[in-house]
């Protein structure tokens, strides 16, 4: 099945910089890219609760709420706690690809294939790819289009043998915190398909955090919208809850 | 009235400006002229079950199903697949396309022994390109019963790409640019295009191309026998002038209304120049009978003696089509009623005023021409018939009256065998490419039609669930029905996954978790409601089903409804078999409607016009023996009851009372002549036959063939039109001058009709 972690993918680039950012000089598109990847793989670990809009095209709303960890960044958990009918699901994905499910109806874990990249999950607008907890710049060409207002622009198209649903990607990233506020993803026609904003910088631990996520797609009309509390970094997630048993609690 | 007359002669110039400025302004309106071919369009708004067809389309994405079909040696191939999803994706981008589904979007749920997965079929970003792959995937595919023979063909030869289009929105623009994507994208491969949105494309071209071809055959036809009629252009131009004009302002009125042509109004151009150019034609002989003095007087009389009887043939026919406007379940066959009735209500008023205003330009007289012109029409074809009728029905008018009942009875047997078409698939000629690619569909993917039913109820609920479950079973079970779709089949697949076997699960819990990993996948906004409490079952059925099969269909499904809990799940059904259903005994009560409306119509015209009961029931000789004729003739030519031939009866009494009326008109008055002299029954009859009856024949032969024309419409129940409606006049004719007759000679006195001396002047008698 191609539900994975998702959240988790767009936790790791969610986070803020560790460290100031560099003094100021001629950044190229790469090297703005390489601190993105590295402010998003900054903190040991992770937790925090997330509230969910779904939005369909025709504007109805469904809510749903989960609390996220993330250990390293390979190792996340998420689990359902809203609405009542759905309280107890939970993910589990583990180094190498492996991802658990956990029905709590059938007391019961499977295992979820993840391969497909371009799927939606559990209902969002969010697919595996955009939450993965890729590195840009070793999958991505970038080109630096502008730099104004404090937001460096840049243009990332997939490197020779990289595998993406997308033909290309306009990034938005907060000059200083090396964080990315806005993505245009386009198809492979080139043609806009959905666009993420991320609102609400806010530093937690020495860590930067979007309070708000959202992803809009364009061609269906849909979007989904992430608020983020309770967010925790580096609190010393005990390694017992990235387990299979753990799942079941 | 006679002072209107005095006016439009007097002032004919201005009533030619005035005529030409109103033209001017309607026929501007024309190039707004939409055409809508989509015949679901048409169905009333208040009809529970189009009520719940139009829901269903508006609130689950489209019920319009607009089938694309790619034929190649083997589908299973990297460049096949990959041709597939370009067209998936550029189909869904299109504005008025809901929803697209193929083998490369439809949700799959794979598992195995380790896990499962939601997902589809195949990787599109990452296509399988080794044999072996490609060799799995054919298999898996295969195997699965939602794949095989729905979205491709067992033999892999065929696949299936189905866009479902927005209710509301221009079906035939959309389906022209899926077209021209597809061509682009797969120029290389076999393609077919089916399903109710492309044949309704294909009947919108059918209607561009018909108007073009039949508006200047039909008048070629005319102005043919008007010159034979006539030998004299005047009489040829004045006539087509009438109805050309009536025909802008027609169209122009409906253009301004913003009432589209229909299927069926296609053929009011037809209509108005077969029937329209006889008021002229009466005006037009008025005119120039040589009594008539060249001044504003003498012109004026002759416009107010002309206009009494002209006006009532056209009363008559407005009548017959006005008969549609009442008990029509298909709007469009009221806006034919409407529109034909205001065409001819137009050219009679054209007739009775732009004409004679155009005639009181020219004041020499006619003189001698016209007698010249009436020897030429004593040799032409009518002189060649009516002598030989005037022969057959003083010698022997009993015979006559025992050959008609006898073709009567005769007829009256061909009625049970008068089939009903439907189908919108049968609208097309057997050579047509959409039939060729409906053929195919039924075939091969279990049809283009759509059967819905609709399940309210906590769609959760495992014992809901369960009840949509055996509707679906039963709904498999029917003849004709393939291919259900419904989110039972989704959560089996998924109960399997968590290993408790392809059945529904047990509890509400477990289909709520189930549920979770289903939402926001496309496929769910077409099968459920946001709130969970309705449901979609749809299944394909066959195009082609017959009219009998599709009541049966129906009436089984329902049966089946009627047994089901309503505490717990409530069913409806809609879908194509509703619809055609509700069509097909719409068909047969407005045909039953209109015939006592025409026939009750006809009586009270005859009574009123022959002040007698037995002048209404002779009037009604002739048509009810045409009437015998045509259904008849229906059930043993095999001309099947349709949207345009349900209208045959009504137009045919319409037009061809005229007859009868202008028959015994004629007589009452010959009678009185003959009476005063003494001579007997007979010559009253000889007289009328030589000069109304000459008339008569004129008419008969130019609205005929002028109807005979719709045989060149490319669309088949417009063809049948045109020939039932060229028997029909026929056959109302010919009764007129013969069948008439020889009942008032072979009945004596018993239909006695008062004689009506000449009152009026104009009359004039023909040796």
């Amino acid at each position: 099945m191609k539900k994975p972690l998702f959240y988790f993918g767009l936790l790791l680039i969610l986070p803020g910089l560790l460290f100031p950012a560099a003094a100021a000089g001629a950044l190229t598109a790469g090297e703005i890219m390489e601190r993105v990847d590295q402010t998003v793989s900054a903190p040991r670990d992770q937790e925090m609760h997330v509230k969910l809009v779904i939005t369909d095209a025709k504007g109805n709303e469904s809510h749903r709420e989960m609390v996220m960890m993330q250990k390293g960044s390979d190792r996340r958990m998420v689990k359902f706690t809203a609405p009542p009918e759905q309280r107890g699901i939970a993910f589990l994905s583990l180094p190498g690809g492996m991802t658990y499910l956990y029905l709590p109806a059938y007391r019961q874990t499977r295992r979820i294939a993840s391969h497909v990249r371009n799927q939606k999950f559990a209902g969002t607008d969010f697919t595996y790819e955009d939450m993965e907890a890729r590195k840009y710049s070793a999958d991505w060409e970038a080109k630096l289009l502008a730099e104004e207002d404090g937001l460096y622009r840049l243009e990332l198209t997939p490197k020779e043998g990289t595998v993406s649903d997308y033909g290309r990607l306009i990034v938005e990233v907060k000059a200083g915190i090396f964080f990315p506020v806005k993505i245009e993803f386009f198809d492979k026609a080139n043609r806009p398909r959905k666009v993420m904003v991320q609102d609400k910088l806010e530093q937690i631990n020495g860590y930067w955090i979007a309070r708000e996520a959202e992803m809009r797609d364009l061609q269906a009309g849909t979007s989904s919208k992430m608020f983020f509390t309770e967010v925790k970094f580096d609190s010393g997630l005990a390694d017992e809850i990235f387990t299979e048993r753990y799942l079941a609690r | 009235m006679k002072k209107l007359a005095r006016q439009i002669i007097e002032k004919n110039r201005l009533v030619i400006v005035l005529f030409t400025l109103i033209t001017l302004f309607l026929g501007f309106f024309l190039r707004d002229l939409k055409i809508n071919p989509d015949i679901l369009s048409y169905f009333p708004k208040n009809d529970p079950d189009v009520q719940l067809f139009n829901y269903l389309g508006e609130e689950y994405g489209g019920n319009s199903l607009a089938m694309i079909v790619l034929e190649n040696e083997e589908i299973f191939t990297t460049e096949t697949f990959a041709l597939i999803d370009e067209l998936t994706t550029r189909l869904q981008l299109e504005p008025g396309v809901a929803y697209v589904t193929s083998l490369t979007n439809t949700l799959d749920i794979k598992t195995d022994e380790y896990g499962f997965e939601i997902g589809r079929l195949v990787d599109t970003a990452n296509l399988p390109r080794d044999p072996e792959a490609l060799a799995i995937l054919k298999e898996y595919t295969l195997g699965k019963e939602m794949y095989r023979n729905n979205l491709v063909t067992e033999d892999a030869t065929a696949t299936l790409i189905i866009c479902r289009l927005q209710t509301n929105s221009d079906q035939v623009a959309t389906c022209r640019r899926l077209q021209e994507i597809v061509a682009e994208v797969a120029p290389a491969m076999k393609i077919y295009y089916g399903g109710i949105p492309f044949m309704i494309l294909d009947l919108h071209n059918m209607i561009t191309d018909d108007l073009k071809i039949l508006i200047p055959m039909v008048s070629l036809v005319i102005i043919f026998f008007l010159y034979l009629g006539f030998r004299k252009w005047e009489g040829v131009f004045l006539p087509l002038l009438a109805v050309a004009i009536s025909l802008i302002w027609t169209l122009g009125v409906m253009s301004l209304l913003k009432i589209p042509l229909s299927i069926i109004s296609n053929v009011i151009p037809v209509v108005l120049f077969a029937v329209g150019n006889a008021y002229t034609i009466h005006v037009l002989s008025r005119f120039n009978e040589a009594r008539i003095a060249r001044t504003n007087d003498g012109l004026a009389t002759a416009l107010y003696e002309v206009t009494t009887p002209v006006s009532l043939a056209g009363i008559t026919t407005i009548a017959g089509f006005i008969s549609f406007i009442f008990g029509s379940y298909l709007v469009m066959i009221q806006e034919f009623g409407i529109f034909a009735a205001l065409g001819v209500l137009f050219t009679l008023f054209i007739s009775l005023t732009l004409i004679p205003a155009l005639l009181a330009l020219k004041r020499e007289e006619p003189g001698r021409k016209d007698k010249a012109q009436r020897k030429t029409e004593n040799t032409g074809i009518t002189g060649r018939i009516i002598p030989g009728i005037e022969k057959l029905v003083t010698k022997r008018p009993k015979t006559i009256v025992w050959v008609g009942i006898f073709l009567a009875i005769l007829a009256l047997t061909g009625i049970p065998r008068i089939s009903r078409r439907i189908n919108l698939i049968e609208y097309f000629q057997p050579q047509a490419g959409i039939r060729q690619a409906e053929a195919i569909l039924e075939e091969k993917f279990g049809g283009s039609g759509i059967i819905q039913v609709l399940a309210e109820g906590d769609i959760q609920d495992p014992a809901v669930l369960r009840e949509m479950e055996k509707m679906e079973e039963f709904l498999l079970a029917q003849d004709g029905v393939n291919n259900s779709q419904s989110i039972v089949n989704l959560l089996k697949e998924l109960n399997h996954a968590m290993g408790e076997g392809k059945v529904l699960p047990d509890t509400k819990e477990k289909v709520m978790n189930l549920w979770f990993l289903l939402e926001g996948e496309e496929v769910m906004t077409q099968l459920v409601n946001a709130g969970r409490t309705e449901a979609v079952i749809q299944a394909r059925v066959a195009g082609s089903l017959e009219a009998e099969r599709t009541h049966e269909l129906v009436t089984a499904i329902n049966e089946y409804i009627a047994g089901v809990d309503p505490e717990l799940v409530k069913f409806s059904q809609t879908g194509m078999p509703v619809i055609y259903r509700n069509l097909d005994r719409s068909i047969l009560r407005s045909q039953f409607q209109s015939l006592i409306f025409a026939v009750f119509l006809v009586f009270i015209i005859m009574l009123f016009l022959l002040g007698s009961l037995a002048g209404g029931l002779l009037g009604l000789i002739p048509i009810l023996f045409t009437l015998a004729l045509i259904f008849g003739f229906m059930g043993y030519a095999g001309i099947p009851l349709d949207i345009a031939t349900v209208l045959v009866a009504s137009v045919t009494i319409g037009i061809g009372i005229d007859y009868s009326i202008h028959f015994l008109s004629r007589y009452r008055q010959e009678l009185a002549e003959a009476r005063a002299q003494n001579l007997p029954l007979e010559t009253a009859v000889r007289a009328t036959l030589n000069t109304t009856g000459r008339a008569i024949l004129i008419n008969v032969f130019t609205v005929a063939f002028g109807f005979l024309v719709l045989i060149f419409s490319q669309l088949l129940p417009i063809q049948r039109f045109g020939v039932l409606v060229f028997v029909t006049m026929l056959a109302s004719g010919f009764s007129a001058i013969i069948l008439l007759p020889a009942v008032l000679l072979s009945s004596g006195a018993r239909f006695h009709l008062r004689p009506v001396a000449c009152r009026k002047a104009g009359i004039k008698k023909v040796k």
